[in-house]
């Protein structure tokens, strides 16, 4: 019953980006109800599946509960920004981790080996960590959305990107919204994360935490022109885009740096 | 029984004469009255600024002359009205409207106005207009419903007023309570923020060279609008979410010497300057100003006319709809007038039968009560035998559409024309 529910979740949210991106061919928008309606069921099957991944263990239920949380703020964006462009971005996104996820293979029974149990703590981590990645995610979707109308609009641009992307306002305040509520979450995750394992007597790697600590204060300071010194628009776009690069350097670094198990990623 | 239309529209008539043909909501009974005087059982007249058109029901031989004299009166003595106009009947007269009310025989396709004027059309003539009338104008009423909701006939900013509504609403998030600067007094300016104010935008400053001529205008638009001569108006930059540009200068008044420090000001605010004259009055340089989105009156047709285009490709699914719905109004109109056909060739038959049976029996008088019942049971029942069969064949075609054309041969062979004097 977790394989089943993943594979319903990646056809639907194959058919939602497809609802996404067949407009841009020229074909007409389908109807508002599909868009959300479609993501949204894959939101409930995936759900159903990940619910009993619990507790994770291995890259592939992370991989999965990233995808859940990313098609969850895509559905969000649609029903209270009307962004469904951000689409564009979180549906292949989504649906290629999920394909990943079960590429790599969805063993919930490895949970039962002998030591990989996670405690209760350690999945919030998870759990906290994954969502406000995923929020950064869909701020950085939400910039790149507008530094494109942005540049079709200068330009006297007036095609598909002009007509299906949302106004420039709209995608800054979604920008803004998932970027301000993305920082906090992330701290939380990390700070949970330091918590589990110094309490587990864990050794926290020195590279691990100038690293971590560097990221955070990359994503503090895109956070905080917005907040602070209220950059709005192009320039606060291109602080989330930086921010949002700096977290996938860092891990990419990291992992080829120091591979290993103890991290959920 | 039938329908017909004669009018003119924008492409049989020059403005000139269209303008001529225009009749006042006061006018129209006048004219309607006349036509219907002379042998039409219910008419509606639909007058917009690109069209004037008669709907009636059953038209006599002599209306249509009646009608293009009528439009003549309105010309200059001398010319007719009839080499402007057409005439459509029966089904065609159905589509013409149905294409009408969803906007596929508007100058600017698609547009959604027309709706509003079918309506209007209707409801100053609802008194004239009659049972079949009200049942075709409210058709057409929900034909080009359907046609805006199941098709993109009326997506997209397809005239340069909307394309400016289209290009500011690309920039903000909402368009109400966003605040307007207007420079200059051309009547493509109005028009925009006309369109504009009618979004929710306010206009909260108007400039022109002649400060009479702004106070005018401010006044015309409302709102509180506050008048200002020109050169005041550069400071103002600094506050406006839109600039409407559209003075008579000779040459770019806006400059970026004029402007750039006052947008300085507004931070990473955009702005949007829809420049409307021609020749522009904005330096182009301006719009390379950070968050200032600049576009001009080709820009605004560039929008305009691929919403046009897009508009375009959606003909076909907006025809299928219309022959459709023509499809289902004939149906009905056929089966209106199959019930009153089928009695009189009924009433016609009985009467033969009763004068046949009558004078068969007169010559065999010495047959019994009996056998003569027997006999005049069966004339019933070779009469209902024989109409049996046409009736129901009747019946079917008035639901499928086709009844109407079969009326017509029932009734030259029965010889029924006296029921449309009726």
């Amino acid at each position: 019953m977790v394989l089943f529910p993943h594979l319903i979740a990646l056809g639907l949210y194959a058919l939602a980006t497809a609802l996404v991106l067949v407009p841009f061919s020229g074909l007409r928008s389908a109807p508002r109800g599909l868009t959300l309606g479609v993501p949204l069921a894959g939101v409930v099957a995936h759900s159903i599946g990940v619910a009993r991944l619990t507790p994770f263990h291995g890259v592939a239920p992370t991989l999965s509960l990233l995808a859940l949380f990313l098609v969850a703020l895509q559905v969000v964006s649609e029903g209270a920004f009307r962004a469904s462009a951000v689409g564009v971005f979180t549906g292949p996104l989504a649906t290629g981790l999920v394909g990943l996820a079960l590429l790599i293979g969805i063993a919930p029974e490895a949970a039962s080996a002998p030591g990989a149990e996670r405690s209760p703590w350690s999945i919030l981590h998870i759990t906290v960590s994954l969502l406000g990645l995923a929020l950064l995610a869909l701020a950085f979707s939400a910039a790149a959305l507008y530094l494109l109308q942005f540049r079709e609009l200068k330009a006297k641009r007036f095609g598909q990107v002009f007509r299906l992307f949302p106004p420039l306002e709209r995608l800054d305040r979604l920008n803004h919204l998932a970027l301000v509520l993305g920082f906090p979450t992330v701290t939380l995750g990390v700070l949970l994360g330091f918590g589990v394992r110094y309490a587990g007597g864990a050794h926290v790697d020195a590279a691990q935490v100038v690293w971590g600590m560097l990221t955070w204060l990359v994503l503090g300071w895109a956070v905080g022109v917005r907040v602070v010194r209220h950059w709005v628009g192009r320039r606060a776009a291109f602080a989330s885009i930086a921010s949002f690069a700096a977290v996938l350097l860092v891990y990419l670094a990291l992992k080829l740096s120091a591979p290993g198990t103890q991290r959920f990623l | 029984m039938s329908i017909a239309v004669f009018g003119v529209n924008h492409r049989t008539a020059p403005l000139e004469v269209r303008e001529r043909f225009a009749h006042a909501a006061r006018e129209v009974p006048g004219s309607l009255g006349r036509v219907l005087a002379a042998g039409a059982r219910g008419g509606v007249l639909l007058s917009t600024c690109n069209r004037t058109e008669f709907y009636l029901t059953e038209p006599g031989d002599t209306v249509p002359e009646i009608v293009w004299t009528l439009l003549a009166e309105r010309l200059v003595e001398g010319r007719g009205a009839r080499e402007f106009g057409y005439a459509h009947r029966d089904r065609d007269a159905v589509r013409h409207l149905y294409r009408v009310s969803s906007g596929l025989d508007s100058m600017l396709l698609g547009e959604s106005q027309i709706q509003g004027q079918v309506r209007e059309a209707w409801e100053i003539s609802k008194g004239q207009a009659g049972p079949v009338l009200h049942r075709l104008f409210q058709s057409a009423l929900l034909v080009g419903a359907r046609v805006r909701s199941e098709t993109g006939l009326g997506m997209g900013a397809a005239s340069a007023p909307s394309a400016a509504v289209a290009l500011a609403g690309k920039i903000f998030n909402r368009l109400a309570g966003r605040s307007a600067l207007i420079l200059g007094a051309g009547d493509m300016a109005e028009l925009a923020a006309t369109c504009l104010a009618a979004e929710g935008v306010r206009v909260t400053l108007v400039a022109n060279r002649s400060y009479e001529r702004a106070q005018a205008i401010a006044e015309a638009l409302g709102g509180g609008a506050r008048a200002l001569a020109l050169d005041e108006a550069w400071e103002h930059f600094g506050e406006a979410d839109i600039v409407l540009s559209s003075t008579a200068a000779p040459h770019a008044v806006v400059t970026w010497e004029r402007v750039a420090s006052a947008i300085a000001r507004r931070g990473d605010r955009p702005l949007c300057i829809l420049d409307l004259a021609v020749p522009r009055d904005v330096e182009p340089a301006v719009g390379q100003l950070e968050n200032v989105f600049l576009y001009d009156v080709d820009d605004l047709q560039a929008v305009a006319a691929q919403a046009a285009a897009e508009r375009r490709t959606e003909i076909p699914a907006a025809e299928r709809i219309v022959s459709e719905e023509v499809e289902r109004f004939w149906a009905w109109y056929g089966g209106l007038a199959v019930v009153p056909v089928l009695k009189e060739v009924r009433d016609r038959l009985e009467q033969m039968r009763a004068a046949e049976l009558e004078r068969a029996l007169r010559r065999l008088a010495h047959l019994s009560a009996e056998d003569r019942e027997q006999i005049e049971h069966l004339s019933h029942a070779l009469l209902n035998k024989f109409l049996h069969r046409p009736t129901i064949a009747l019946k079917e075609a008035a639901r499928s559409g086709r009844g109407y054309g079969l009326l017509e041969s029932l009734k030259k062979l029965f010889d029924l024309e006296r029921l449309d004097d009726g």
